[in-house]
């Protein structure tokens, strides 16, 4: 742990502020779920009296790294930046569990391999295999409720969104150039966001450039694997420092925090220019094109879930609000309750923790059951997963969308 | 602990509501202070008769038992001491009642105190008492502290509040004692009693309390002062007056400074005084009231007075006092949060004595607190890794507590004694108020079972 962190543990109090803004403590009422728990055992770490064990790693992966303590704390202490630097040591120390090193060392460095491991998953998804395991319960056989977590598994696409594009969209006389990083789940998932993403900007005369990029990093870089992290960051700086363009449009507020932080792995000119280039697309829209829409009448209530890795970024929380706001008479925007509270997704910890993160998510299906929304609208792939999964759980049909996706849908 | 004791807690509460990791120990071994103390076990029940059944075993068994709520106490006092089991009661934590025709609220004890007020409001009425933890503290860890915060100069504390408690005794039965009335004089005020005994008497397993109807309005005044006289007289001056603030805070020149350093919101550095008031009640009342405020604080030479009516305006002022926590930690990490208290009309004597031993002893010693009830919370800023100014902190503390006994003040207002400030009881109640306090303590707790170490 360095200086740096030893410090932030230092100003912890104890108050136990934290328990009121921790998703996860809020379910489980239990010490070692909440910062302060966790930064207690840091300083019996820190001091000699524990070492790092089994019982210590799955305490420790029990952080969806939503911020709400460290926004709310009053003592300012960072304790998402703490987790990130105790899961660091804990990879030093005990190395990372095997199913990761493979994920994150030998699939999201290639993405040759990434490709080709999505489409094995589409196959499988497409050829009747995945109707055929279901059904001969061959997946109930599974330990650790994997049988469960397959049917969280997202439907791939059989051929990449990158794969089908051509690198440029030239336009004759643009208003604005932007380089766009897609993100893996627009790109493998979800290609809808990202066509919905060219159309609009296509319409509104921007040319957007979409070179050879890798995985953001934030799955290595969130288990404690920095080296792949900063792999990762260093090949998409090396893809994007070049090209000629105005902004870096993400969809993916996940990708986006990972690329802010690009410049704490790198202290360059190069992490940090690029740092001031990259933009949410909501905000892009708002901020940038200002743009107008001119739907017609639909009505369509649409509510909005706040990605935690979007709300605390400049204009984070605003522009997406702004935006669909523009979107009336078509959608109707309408504010839910906690529409700002975690969803509980955390990149794979709807995998590792499923029933818990599913009650966390329980908070937000009652939320977008009383707004009476329509439709669901959010600016993160992942979070979009999430919800679509959780409403499903509970029967619900309410569909989920990226916000660019609903824009799309009024430029006809 | 023993393997078979541990089956019977199990065979009580259910296997995963038992404790015994190590690594989950220790985050049972904390409070909002620097004090620890590891647990042998912690235990979650649900009941009032899974509590009844965990104290009645541990009494068999003689084991020291340690109650709590959201771990938030300012004085060690859910801190285990040698083993023992920590019995955390956040999973009762139903609001059964609301009354609007009776005026009282009923919950169990995990209730968090702050989602009891927005319930209450919800509907009108009002449970005044705000320790500034309320967002995260529990109902039974605030009868057991009596906890009272900023709005006690009007509205009292905890204990003005409490109408009937359900108690498991030390020995594990189930007592009621009060009821659903204001009025009740049968037989001893055990819920009086019980009511700030710091988890030594019984574990509190319903509560019952009081409600008023929710004040209509609301004003907040931020003034700044060129010395600390004018803020106190301009504090006295608003009593003999009549008006009751529903809070009156006051903020010191480091105070001052340290907020300003950190948030940036404006505040002149040279002010020697902030006080931040808050009316409340009818409009009409509300009105009168500010004015009055008004006229005394410029009559009393302030150098500056804001007002704000709307929720966005008083939080705009409220945003001083609320940076101040995390302003005076940028000093130095640790802080020792006391909140000896004096008669109001000692305060200008106390922040000067507080002053003296800041210097004497080279510390810091922000002050900010409720001014109107003489319940100052100094602050000692300091840094635990740091032997000897710890060393130079302990004989601060004893000085500040001296003082406040001097002027006739008290050693605790709302954190309670714990393990923070039992060695200094006897300065406040003397031996024959020690040995009456532990002989209730031998009379219904023969075994020394509940929070044993404890206030003496």
């Amino acid at each position: 742990m360095g200086d740096n962190c030893k410090d932030i543990l230092n100003k912890c109090s104890r108050c136990g502020g934290c328990q009121a803004h921790c998703p996860l403590y809020s379910e489980t009422g239990r010490e070692s779920f909440v910062a302060r728990g966790k930064i207690e055992l840091l300083e019996n770490l820190q001091s000699g009296n524990l070492d790092w064990n089994d019982s210590l790693a799955e305490i420790f992966s029990t952080c969806l790294l939503c911020g709400s303590c460290t926004e709310n704390c009053p003592n300012g202490v960072r304790a998402d930046k703490l987790i990130m630097s105790a899961r660091k040591d804990l990879v030093t120390a005990r190395g990372l569990p095997i199913i990761k090193r493979n994920i994150f060392q030998h699939l999201l460095k290639y993405n040759g391999r990434l490709n080709k491991a999505g489409r094995l998953l589409s196959v499988y998804q497409k050829s009747g295999l995945q109707k055929l395991m279901r059904a001969s319960g061959i997946l109930n056989m599974l330990p650790l409720d994997l049988g469960k977590k397959e049917s969280l598994l997202p439907q791939i696409v059989s051929k990449s969104f990158r794969e089908n594009l051509p690198g440029l969209n030239k336009l004759s006389n643009p208003r604005f150039k932007v380089a766009y990083f897609t993100g893996c789940v627009t790109n493998l998932v979800k290609p809808q966001v990202g066509y919905s993403l060219l159309k609009v900007l296509g319409a509104n005369n921007v040319e957007v450039v979409i070179p050879e990029q890798f995985c953001c990093g934030i799955p290595a870089i969130a288990s404690g694997d920095i080296e792949t992290g900063r792999f990762l960051a260093e090949e998409n700086i090396k893809q994007f420092v070049n090209l000629e363009v105005d902004y870096v449009i993400m969809d993916c507020a996940t990708c986006l925090s990972t690329w802010l932080k690009y410049p704490e792995l790198f202290a360059n000119k190069e992490a940090f220019d690029l740092a001031k280039k990259v933009i949410d697309i909501n905000r892009f829209l708002v901020e940038i094109l200002d743009i107008k829409i001119f739907s017609k009448e639909l009505g369509i209530k649409v509510t909005y879930h706040d990605p935690c890795h979007l709300k605390r970024t400049p204009s984070g929380r605003s522009s997406p609000r702004e935006l669909l706001k523009r979107l009336s008479p078509s959608y109707e925007f309408e504010e839910m309750e906690v529409s700002d509270r975690c969803c509980g997704s955390a990149g794979s910890f709807n995998l590792t923790h499923y029933d818990l993160s599913q009650n966390v998510a329980q908070h937000k299906v009652k939320a977008i059951l009383k707004s009476q929304a329509n439709v669901v609208a959010s600016s993160c792939p992942s979070c979009i997963m999430q919800l679509e999964h959780s409403l499903k759980k509970k029967n619900l049909d309410t569909p989920v969308k990226h916000t660019i996706e609903l824009v799309a849908d009024c430029h006809q | 602990m023993n393997e078979h004791i541990i089956k019977k807690l199990q065979n009580i509460v259910g296997k995963q509501y038992v404790i015994t990791k190590a690594e989950e120990m220790i985050c049972y071994s904390y409070d909002g202070t620097f004090q620890r103390g590891l647990p042998a076990g912690v235990v979650f029940p649900a009941t009032t008769r899974e509590v009844a059944e965990i104290i009645g075993l541990a009494n068999t068994e003689k084991i020291p038992v340690f109650p709590r709520g959201s771990g938030t106490g300012l004085s060690g006092g859910s801190i285990p001491q040698n083993g023992g089991l920590v019995l955390v009661l956040n999973r009762m934590n139903k609001i059964k009642e609301i009354s609007k025709e009776d005026l009282l609220a009923v919950v169990e004890p995990g209730v968090i105190t702050g989602d009891l007020h927005q319930a209450v409001e919800n509907i009108g009425l009002f449970y005044p008492p705000d320790p500034a933890s309320l967002k995260t503290c529990t109902m039974g860890g605030n009868i057991a502290e009596n906890a009272g915060g900023p709005r006690a100069f009007k509205y009292g504390v905890t204990s003005d509040y409490v109408l009937g408690l359900e108690v498991i005794t030390p020995t594990g039965e189930i007592m009621r004692t009060g009821g659903r009335t204001v009025k009740n004089v049968t037989g001893y005020d055990l819920k009086r009693l019980m009511t700030g005994s710091e988890g030594t008497l019984g574990v509190v397993t319903e509560i019952t309390v009081r409600l008023v109807p929710k004040p209509k309005d609301k004003k907040t005044a931020l003034v700044i002062f060129d010395s600390l006289d004018s803020a106190a007289s301009t504090v006295a001056a608003i009593v003999t007056e009549g008006v009751i603030p529903a809070t009156l805070e006051l903020m010191d020149k480091l105070t001052i400074q340290c907020v300003e350093k950190n948030a940036r919101l404006g505040l002149p550095l040279d002010a020697e005084a902030i006080l931040l008031m808050e009316v409340d009640g009818s409009t009409v009342q509300v009105n009168e009231d500010i004015g009055i405020i008004e006229d005394i604080c410029k009559r009393n030479k302030c150098r500056k007075i804001e007002i704000a009516s709307t929720l966005e305006d008083r939080e705009k002022l409220w945003k001083a006092r609320r940076a101040v926590s995390s302003a005076i930690v940028q000093l130095k990490p640790t802080k020792i949060s006391e909140d000896a208290t004096v008669p109001r009309s000692k305060i200008p004597e106390m922040v000067r004595r507080l002053q003296e031993i800041s210097k004497k002893y080279n510390i810091h010693l922000p002050v900010f607190g409720h001014a109107g009830d003489g319940n100052l919370h100094p602050n000692i800023i300091a840094d635990k890794s740091d032997p000897e100014e710890m060393e130079r902190v302990e004989k601060a503390v004893g000085e500040i507590f001296k003082a406040a006994l001097d002027l006739g003040g008290t050693l605790s207002g709302e954190h309670g004694i714990g393990v923070m400030k039992k060695p200094y009881l006897k300065w406040e109640m003397g031996e024959v108020g020690l040995s009456y306090l532990k002989a209730i303590k031998n009379a219904v707790d023969p075994n020394n079972i509940l929070n044993p170490g404890k206030i003496f």
